[in-house]
C-alpha cells in the first residue's frame, strides 16, 4: 500500500508537484503516468524519502519511508538515474547493498539470476548497456524480497524480449499480493501490465482509472485496407469514415461489422484491425493543452 | 552500525581506486623514509631525534586519509550512488557515522601501515650501517601519528559531507591546508592575533601530531581542537545532508 496525500513540492519557484493525491493498492499493478516533466519522478522520491514534501507526504505500508524498519526488506525501488558506482562490478554493488541491509550474500547470486545478468555481473557496470543497467536496478529492488515495489521508467532500454520478461515478472508478482507502482512516459508500454493507471500532468492528477476505462476511451476505429475501398466506404454509409490513404480507411464501427459486411459483398479485404494505437491519443488528449490538465491560464 | 561500517570497506575495496591509494602512500612514504636514512648526518646516528624524523616520513597517511576520507563522500554524489546508499539507510546521518567511523578505522590501519613500511626500510638499513634505530619515545610518538591520521581521515568525511562537489573539495581543502592557513595566520598576525591561526584544523593536528615544528599548541590542547573540527564538520555536514533533496 502506497499512500500519496496532499503532496507539494516546488523546486525554486517551479512547482513540481502540486496538491497531489493518490493510493496504490496490494495485489495491483498501477501505472503511473505522464509526459517527461509532469513530475513523475519528484512523487516516486518523495515516496522513497529522497526530496522533503512542502506540503503534505506520502506513506508506505502505513509509515513514512524514513520510518521504515529495515527498508530494503519492505519496499523495493529504482530511479531512473543510474545509481550503481561505474567502477564496481554488478555483484559488488549488489554486494554492498546487501552488506548494508544485512541480508545474506547468497541473496545477490538469486536476484543477479532472476533478472538473467549473472553473466554480465563481474563485469564493471560502466560498460553495461542500458538494458543491463535496467535489469541491475530491478535486481537491487528485488533484493530485500520487497512487499512493495517502486519502478521508475523500467522498461526504458529494454528489448521486446526484455519488456515481455518485465511484464510477466511485475505480474506475477502483482499476483502474490505485492504492490507495484510502475511510471512510465508511454501509456502503449505499459498498457498491457498494469490494473489501474494513475495519470498527472504538471504535477497534478489528471485522472486515477482502472486501465480498462482508459481503453474503453480509446474504443473506436477499425482500420481496413481493400482494392475496393470505394464500393466498401458506400456500403459503410451513415458510418463515419475517414479515407487515410490509398485503398486505406478509417472506420468508426467494429472491425465484425467491416468484415461481415465485406464479405457479404464479396470485397477483398487486404486488412482488417482494431486501432489499438489510438490509447496513446487518448492519453495525449487528457494530458495535452485542451486536456483536463489544463489550468485556466 | 557494523553493517554500515562494513559496507564502507566493501564500497573501498571493490573500486579500482584503493590500488593508487596505495601505491601513491607505499612509494612516497617509501621514499621520505628512504631520504631521510640516507642522508642523515653521522653524528646524528642511534639519536631519538633521528628515530622521531625517520618515523614521521610515515605522516603522508595523514594526507592519504584525509583524501580517501573527502572522496568517501563526495563520489557518492559523484556518480549517484547517494540514492541507492539513502534508499537502503533513509536515516541519513547513519550513513554519516558509518562513514566516520569507517575513516577513523582506515586512518589507524593507513598510519600502522606506513610505520611498518617505514620501519622496515630504516631498520636493516641503520643496522647495516653499523647503528641503530632508537626505540625510546618513539612509540608515543607513533601513537599521535595513529591518531592523527585517525582524524585527519575523520575530518575528511565532515568536508565531503558540507562539499558534495568531488573536486572543489579535494583541491579547496588541500590549498587550504598548504596555503590556506599560513596566509590566514600571517593576516590575523598583523592584527596581533597571531595564536588563533594555532586553532585553525590543519595546524592544531600538525602540533598534536608534531609534525608542525616549533611553537602552537602544546600536544594535549592541539588533540582537542583537532576533536572539536571533526565534530563540528561532522555535525554541519549531518545538518545539511539531513535537510537536502536528493535527485
Amino acid at each position: 500500500m502506497i499512500e500519496v496525500e496532499r503532496l507539494t513540492k516546488r523546486f525554486g519557484k517551479t512547482v513540481a508537484v502540486r496538491d497531489l493525491s493518490f493510493v496504490v493498492r496490494p495485489g495491483t499493478v498501477t501505472g503511473f503516468l505522464g509526459p517527461n516533466g509532469a513530475g513523475k519522478s519528484t512523487t516516486l522520491r518523495a515516496i522513497l524519502g529522497l526530496v522533503r514534501p512542502d506540503a503534505g507526504g506520502a506513506r508506505v505500508l502505513g509509515r513514512r519511508y524514513r520510518d521504515l524498519d529495515r527498508p530494503l526488506e519492505r519496499v523495493g525501488a529504482v530511479l531512473e538515474t543510474f545509481d550503481a558506482h561505474p567502477g564496481r562490478s554488478g555483484r559488488n554493488h549488489l554486494r554492498v547493498l546487501a552488506r548494508a541491509a544485512g541480508l545474506p550474500r547468497s541473496r545477490v547470486d538469486e536476484v543477479l539470476d532472476l533478472v538473467e545478468l549473472t553473466g554480465a555481473a563481474g563485469r564493471r557496470a560502466k560498460g553495461y548497456s542500458l538494458g543491463m543497467r535496467q535489469r541491475l536496478g530491478l535486481a537491487a529492488v528485488l533484493l530485500g524480497d520487497p512487499e512493495v515495489l517502486v519502478l521508475d521508467e523500467p522498461a526504458n532500454g529494454l528489448d521486446p524480449q526484455g519488456i515481455r520478461w518485465l511484464r510477466d515478472l511485475l505480474r506475477s508478482l502483482a499476483a502474490e499480493g505485492r504492490t507495484v507502482l510502475v511510471s512510465s512516459h508511454v501509456l502503449a508500454e505499459v498498457a498491457q501490465t498494469v490494473d489501474h493507471v494513475v495519470i498527472i500532468h504538471r504535477g497534478t492528477l489528471i485522472r486515477q482509472a482502472a486501465i480498462a476505462d482508459v481503453q474503453a476511451l480509446a474504443a473506436g476505429a477499425t482500420l481496413v485496407r481493400s482494392p475496393d475501398a470505394g464500393r466498401l466506404a458506400e456500403l459503410l454509409a451513415g458510418v463515419d469514415i475517414d479515407v487515410v490513404g490509398d485503398g486505406r480507411l478509417s472506420v468508426a464501427a467494429p472491425p465484425e461489422r467491416v468484415g461481415e459486411l465485406a464479405a457479404a459483398n464479396g470485397i477483398v479485404l487486404h486488412e482488417l484491425r482494431a486501432e489499438r494505437a489510438t490509447l496513446e491519443e487518448v492519453f495525449l488528449e487528457l494530458t495535452g493543452p485542451d486536456g483536463e490538465g489544463e489550468e485556466g491560464t | 552500525m557494523s553493517a554500515l561500517v562494513a559496507a564502507e570497506l566493501l564500497k573501498l575495496r571493490t573500486t579500482r581506486a584503493w590500488i593508487g591509494y596505495l601505491l601513491a602512500g607505499v612509494a612516497l612514504t617509501g621514499i621520505a623514509a628512504a631520504g631521510t636514512v640516507g642522508t642523515a648526518e653521522q653524528t646524528s646516528l642511534g639519536s631519538e631525534e633521528l628515530s622521531r624524523e625517520i618515523l614521521s616520513s610515515a605522516g603522508f597517511a595523514t594526507v592519504l586519509a584525509f583524501v580517501i576520507g573527502i572522496v568517501a563522500v563526495t563520489m557518492e554524489w559523484r556518480h549517484g550512488t547517494v540514492t541507492r546508499t539513502f534508499l537502503v539507510t533513509p536515516r541519513r546521518e547513519r550513513v554519516l557515522l558509518a562513514k566516520e567511523l569507517f575513516m577513523l578505522l582506515l586512518g589507524a590501519a593507513l598510519a600502522l601501515l606506513a610505520i611498518v613500511l617505514v620501519l622496515a626500510i630504516a631498520v636493516p638499513w641503520l643496522v647495516v650501517d653499523g647503528s641503530s634505530f632508537e626505540t625510546s619515545g618513539t612509540v608515543a610518538y607513533a601513537l599521535r601519528l595513529i591518531v592523527s591520521t585517525m582524524l585527519w581521515g575523520a575530518l575528511g568525511i565532515g568536508v565531503g559531507a558540507v562539499v558534495h562537489s568531488q573536486t572543489p573539495a579535494l583541491v579547496g581543502s588541500i590549498l587550504w591546508v598548504l596555503v590556506g592557513e599560513a596566509l590566514v595566520t600571517a593576516l590575523l598576525g598583523l592584527v596581533d592575533l597571531e595564536a588563533v591561526g594555532d586553532y585553525l584544523p590543519g595546524r592544531a593536528l600538525s602540533a598534536f601530531d608534531g609534525s608542525g615544528g616549533n611553537g602552537g599548541l602544546s600536544m594535549w590542547p592541539a588533540g582537542a581542537v583537532g576533536v572539536a573540527w571533526v565534530v563540528t564538520l561532522a555535525l554541519l555536514g549531518s545538518l545539511r545532508i539531513a535537510r537536502e533533496d536528493v535527485t
